[in-house]
């Protein structure tokens, strides 16, 4: 394990918010990605490991060796942050070069190593630039050679594409990912953006009012998440109230649904979780097929947007189909069942 | 709006213009302009020990209560900064700014009060002299490097520093000193143009020995019209030179960082 929190807990002095009792084993290699709402206590996670916070309870292991009392910058970890904070009085290779100097490479060595790093991350014409002189996306690049240059023992990316605009976002995705496959080190990604976490995480953290609800791969987060409120939080979902009325059917008001209800017994009263793109318009009758009106109807270019009402229920589905429809199915394998609370 | 600001200038240079006609002037009195031309002003001037000896005295106090801001008000603005708690920061902004607050008479009263006595038995000292200076600049340096540390969001540098490997030394080195090197040289030659001009304080607190120019340029006023324009002039030029620096250093360093972002 390369990254690991045990039982960790903070509170900001003066308020009730923090983080408590994050366990969380980030594996060597591993890409895990936070999300959170703002104000969730992710930045706290990165900002403990980082050593900006100390915990009041609980250790945070780097390698398998205790870090918790030591000072950020013995820490050995590559953090890039939101702003990149690259030093405004240095050429990007000196900003490279920085972390070098203080682990006391020559002056020729490092530059020609900071040098060489920004030719990786393809800037190897800007070397001797100031960074008020590089864009948003280079300055990115910047950052995050300077945070891998030194082979840290673990990776911090603090929000690092929330700056840029949205179309460079989705390629400096892949750059980041390339680079963090390339060094082959534990990796803590703090972001709101849930497509960033999804498309970037191996796995994913959810956390919520400073603790973690679930850590899970990204398909199974999306699609087995464990609470309503993660089903909420990740993606868009149809959340009805429901009760098990026999093994295999669901009763929600008026509709009777067809559905897997392993783990529940009768009587159960249950969440009922379908995400919009699995419900579609149906053609004929058939197994948890639904006639109705569509009550809203949302037009967003490659899929309609459709709030359709069934006997009082609610549907919100996701359809490419463009002719009118008056009925829905819901396959039984779309839906999942959560613990209600 | 234009004859307006003709006027406001013509105003502001009328005076300036006239000491410098002043200066050079045989005679001048109950006249608009003097008459007669002449270098006998500057050369009494010059061939006076007491003007000689407080010219000298204000420079040496000048060069002192800047040396003196730059180690003190650089690591008092970097506590202030750093302070993590919000009553502290304001408290010691609040008694960094009393200075400005209060009028320099007040100030100087205080100073006599305190050092006339025999315990403190300082008054009239050259350091005296410097002291008061120091106190009623240091805020003035103080504040801008404050200013300066939120603005270029040295917080978040210092992290990143720190994250790299930086220990403190390094990053005050490395980080804090060179992004505030300008900031520190434009505050120190405002201290420095308002150390040369400083009357209010330095007459109350300075002794015979320890005047500075503008307390022995009052005595100027009592004598002929001509030395008086002289003696100005040359602290006129001693504060422009001031300001001339300050505004090229400030230029200098808006150019050094360019169109960075905050």
């Amino acid at each position: 394990m390369s990254i690991e929190f045990r039982a960790v807990s903070y509170t900001y002095p003066g308020t009730r918010i923090g983080v408590s009792d994050i366990d969380l084993a980030i594996a060597d290699g591993e890409l895990l990605a936070i999300i959170g709402a703002s104000g969730s206590g992710k930045s706290t996670l990165l900002k403990l490991l980082a050593g900006f916070l100390v915990p009041d309870s609980g250790r945070i292991l780097v390698d398998g060796k205790d870090v918790t009392g030591l000072k950020p910058e013995d820490r050995q970890l590559g953090i890039v942050f939101q702003n990149y904070a690259l030093f405004p009085h240095m050429s990007a290779a000196q900003n490279v070069a920085y972390p070098l100097k203080m682990r006391g490479i020559g002056r020729p060595q490092r530059l020609e190593q900071a040098r060489a790093a920004l030719v990786r991350v393809g800037l190897g014409d800007f070397t001797e630039r100031r960074p008020a002189t590089l864009s948003g996306g280079q300055q990115q690049r910047v950052a995050l050679a300077r945070s891998l240059v030194f082979s840290p023992r673990a990776l911090l990316l603090d929000e690092p594409l929330s700056a840029l605009d949205a179309a460079l976002r989705v390629g400096m995705r892949d750059e980041i990912l390339k680079v963090q496959r390339q060094a082959d080190i534990a990796t803590l990604h703090v972001t709101h953006d849930q497509e960033e976490a999804l498309s970037l995480g191996d796995r994913v953290a959810v956390i919520a009012g400073g603790r973690i609800a679930q850590v899970a791969p990204p398909r199974e987060l999306y699609e087995r998440p464990a609470t309503r409120a993660v089903a909420a939080f990740v993606g868009e979902a149809n959340l009805w109230q429901g009760r098990i009325a026999a093994p295999g059917r669901v009763a929600l008001a008026n509709l009777d649904l067809a559905a897997d209800t392993e783990g529940f017994a009768p009587g159960d009263v249950v969440t009922v979780m379908v995400r919009p793109e699995r419900i579609g318009p149906a053609p004929a009758s058939g197994i948890n097929v639904f006639t109705g009106a569509v009550a809203t109807d949302r037009y967003l270019g490659p899929t309609r947007r459709v709030d359709f009402a069934v006997d009082g229920v609610n549907v919100r589905l996701h359809t490419h189909v463009r002719e009118a429809f008056s009925a829905i199915s819901i396959p039984p394998d779309a839906i999942r069942l959560l613990p209600a609370d | 709006m234009g004859l307006v600001t003709l006027l406001y200038l013509v105003f502001l240079a009328a005076p300036i213009a006239l000491l410098l006609v002043g200066s050079v002037g045989e005679t001048w009195t109950n006249t608009l302009l003097p008459s007669g031309f002449t270098g006998r002003w500057y050369a009494e001037l010059l061939a006076d020990p007491s003007f000689r000896r407080a010219f000298f005295v204000s420079l040496k106090v000048v060069a002192l209560v800047c040396v003196l801001n730059a180690l003190i008000g650089l690591p008092l603005a970097y506590a202030i900064h750093a302070a993590a708690r919000r009553g502290v920061r304001l408290a010691a902004r609040l008694v960094s700014l009393l200075p400005i607050a209060v009028p320099e008479l007040v100030l100087g009263f205080g100073f006599v009060l305190v050092f006339s006595s025999d315990t403190l038995p300082w008054l009239g000292t050259f350091w005296i002299v410097v002291a008061g200076h120091l106190v009623l600049t240091l805020p003035y340096t103080v504040n801008a490097l404050v200013a300066d540390m939120q603005q270029l969001g040295l917080p978040a540098l210092e992290q990143a520093a720190a994250g790299l490997g930086a220990p403190f030394g390094s990053r005050f080195l490395d980080i804090v000193l060179p992004l505030l090197a300008t900031s520190l040289t434009s505050a120190m030659l405002t201290v420095a143009a308002l150390s040369i001009g400083e009357f209010q304080l330095s007459n109350l607190v300075s002794g015979f020995l320890s005047r500075t120019y503008p307390v022995v340029l009052l005595q100027a006023f009592y004598g002929a019209t001509g030395f008086a324009c002289a003696a100005t002039v040359v602290l006129l030029v001693l504060a422009v030179l001031a300001a001339l620096a300050t505004a090229l250093t400030g230029r200098a360093g808006g150019s050094m960082r360019g169109g960075d972002v905050a």
